[in-house]
């Protein structure tokens, strides 16, 4: 099967490959796998509890071209907007960009689900920490 | 064949007597070979009724009685669209044979056809509570290809790798017993309400999600210790 110019060219220079410290409260970290291929893909993303913007974000993913061209994309992407902006990613917008056949295209809903999980993360953790910070004040 | 199909009751239109006919394979009134009907699933094609365990010696009899009767040996000198069928149903036997005699692939083709497996149009998620497991196995999976090329020392991580083996091995056991256990589940609620039925459905399908993923974790595992 032949990959678009652009996956390849994410596979061949992934962007943001890497990992981000798993325990520091400002970073979301989603795992996420699709079990018909036995993908897995690890998206991490630290966030300005502040401004809510994206400052960081790392991937890593053991898959295809296209999970991995599909999670590269979605770290160059989610960097530098809002948390509220980067939930509005939609795999349909990846699938356009890498231009993934129909076979992918669960590809780029692993990329989706790896971004709201890394966001949920954090927004658990940061829930939890303000909680605990409201205790903490009392 | 004298009993009708189990699953399949529409009454079909001979193609050369222009009868109605209710075998399942042949013309009940002229006796000549009938096309595969559209509705007939394989539990039908082999007169069993939809359930999951099937007993290994009464599929195989009644596999190799129906090769003996559809072969296209019998039908060398019958007319082109006899030669046909037979072609065409031979091959659905072998199919079906294939299908049924394997648990696993019993059960997807089960869900298959009660359409709560379709390829792709689900969205299926893996167990959560493995990818942890999975990613920390992939990760020693890719030090191991790197310590191969770079001709590192290989004995450490082959034996944690040998472990993490083990460990899937075990998990890929322990799901094949409750996919076991949910398909017996199922036969008992052979006749209870679509809503019984579907959160079994449910269940197996999940299990068959789990399942494909650990069988494929445990075959990458493999081919790099070898």
């Amino acid at each position: 099967m032949a990959y678009s110019d652009k996956v390849v060219d994410h596979y061949n220079n992934p962007r943001n490959v890497g990992s981000l410290p798993k325990a520091d409260p400002n970073v979301g970290t989603g795992l996420v796998g699709a079990p018909e291929c036995g993908d897995v893909m690890k998206l991490q993303m630290k966030i300005n509890p502040e401004t809510q913007v994206i400052e960081e974000a790392k991937f890593k993913t053991f898959g295809c071209g296209s999970a991995i061209a599909s999670s590269s994309l979605a770290t160059e992407w989610v960097k530098g907007k809002t948390v509220e902006e980067a939930l509005s990613i939609k795999n349909t917008d990846i699938v356009r960009e890498l231009s993934l056949p129909p076979v992918k295209i669960h590809c780029s809903v692993l990329a989706e689900d790896a971004i709201k999980a890394a966001i949920g993360d954090w927004k658990k953790k940061h829930g939890i920490e303000v909680q605990v910070a409201e205790k903490a004040s009392h | 064949m004298s009993t009708a199909p189990t699953s399949t009751n529409t009454p079909l239109v001979c193609w050369n007597c222009h009868e109605r006919t209710v075998g399942t394979h042949f013309c009940s009134a002229c006796g000549k070979l009938q096309q595969i009907p559209q509705s007939l699933d394989y539990f039908a094609l082999f007169e069993m009724p939809k359930k999951l365990w099937i007993e290994m010696d009464g599929l195989e009899q009644k596999f190799l009685q129906l090769s003996w009767k559809l072969h296209p040996d019998n039908f060398v000198n019958a007319t082109e669209m006899e030669r046909e069928l037979s072609l065409q149903r031979s091959s659905e036997l072998n199919d079906a044979y294939r299908t049924l005699r394997d648990p696993v692939g019993r059960v997807e083709y089960l869900l298959g056809i009660e359409g709560e497996r379709k390829e792709g149009e689900k969205k299926q998620q893996a167990p959560p509570e493995l990818l942890e497991e999975v990613f920390e196995l992939n990760e020693s999976l890719d030090e191991l290809r790197e310590a191969k090329e770079s001709g590192g020392d290989l004995t450490a991580l082959r034996v944690s790798l040998e472990a993490a083996r083990g460990n899937f091995q075990e998990k890929l056991v322990e799901v094949d017993g409750q996919l076991q256990s949910a398909a017996r589940d199922w036969d008992a609620a052979l006749t209870a309400d679509s809503a019984a039925r579907k959160k079994i459905m449910a269940r197996l399908n999940e299990l068959l999600n789990r399942r494909s993923y650990i069988r494929n974790l445990v075959t990458n595992v493999q081919k790099e210790l070898l």
